[in-house]
């Protein structure tokens, strides 16, 4: 009888653990977040392709954390830079080479060989 | 009394036509693709003698960029119309618009050299814009029309919005310059 009151305190115990457990994770939760599951929000990759002197499309809208790939497909050497204060720049990209960029925020971009060349990217 | 009016305007129309046609012809050279592939490489190395101009006279870092991304890019294209050239066993041929080319740009070099400053990079710059914009309406009036090759032909259409950016570009420096 003693055991028996031993065990019912420890599942007790394990549910009320349990419960402490739940209450206290985050919101980012990767079970859910916002009513939605999780795989829709994994990020989603889009491809940005410069030709013909102009990056294609001009305007890019995205979500948070999406991946941005750059791929050169002029004969010219280009780059991918923040038009406000260069506060970064791809690499000069020769014919056929691609640069990666994670979204975080809305940013205008240019080509800095070729000033001319103007994009956007719209963070919703 | 009407129908011959309008006869009288379709003879009008039909001779203005053929006036047209033929001050066309007397102004376009007619040009073999191998001739256009020539005037096309001399058009692109004219700009990268210009460039190197400023690379050796210029003051301003701004100029000397834009010089070196002309170097490069006419360079390229070069290369491209050389491959070209070489797949289709086409041999570049002088000729009169050439020439013509190589003329203007001798020129142009001895006024270049005779300036130094501000002077220099406002008579590169100026140039520059002038250059792009002759060589844009050649490209468009003149090679394309005369080409027969197709992939010539779609080469000169794709070089074409460089050029355009290049003239972009030069526009702005220009506009810079001047304030």
């Amino acid at each position: 009888m003693k055991d028996q009151w031993v065990k019912w305190k420890l599942v007790f115990g394990l549910l009320i653990w349990i419960g402490f457990l739940n209450g206290c994770s985050s919101p980012s939760d990767p079970l859910q977040e916002d009513g939605k599951a999780i795989n829709d929000q994994k990020p989603a990759t889009h491809t940005v392709e410069i030709k013909q002197m102009k990056f294609i499309p001009g305007t890019l809208t995205v979500n948070k954390e999406d991946t941005v790939i750059f791929i050169n497909r002029d004969i010219l050497t280009h780059d991918v830079t923040e038009e406000l204060s260069r506060s970064w720049s791809s690499s000069p990209l020769k014919a056929n080479e691609t640069w990666v960029l994670t979204a975080t925020e809305s940013v205008n971009y240019f080509c800095s060989i070729h000033p001319v060349m103007k994009g956007n990217i719209v963070v919703k | 009394m009407k129908k011959s009016i309008q006869f009288l305007c379709c003879c009008t129309a039909l001779m203005a036509l053929l006036l047209v046609q033929q001050t066309t012809a007397q102004t376009n050279p007619k040009l073999s693709d191998a001739e256009v592939a020539s005037v096309a490489v001399v058009a692109n190395q004219i700009d990268i003698r210009y460039a190197n101009i400023a690379k050796e006279r210029s003051a301003s870092n701004e100029v000397k960029e834009f010089a070196q991304t002309m170097i490069n890019d006419h360079t390229a294209v070069i290369e491209q119309a050389a491959a070209l050239a070489k797949k289709l066993g086409v041999t570049p041929k002088d000729n009169a618009v050439s020439q013509s080319l190589l003329k203007g740009a001798d020129k142009t070099e001895k006024d270049l050299r005779s300036k130094s400053g501000a002077s220099f990079d406002k008579a590169y710059v100026d140039n520059e814009v002038n250059y792009h914009k002759a060589v844009i309406s050649a490209i468009e009036s003149l090679l394309i029309p005369e080409t027969d090759n197709a992939e010539l032909k779609s080469l000169l259409q794709n070089v074409l919005p460089a050029f355009k950016a290049h003239q972009g570009h030069a526009e702005m420096l220009q506009k810079k310059l001047s304030k």
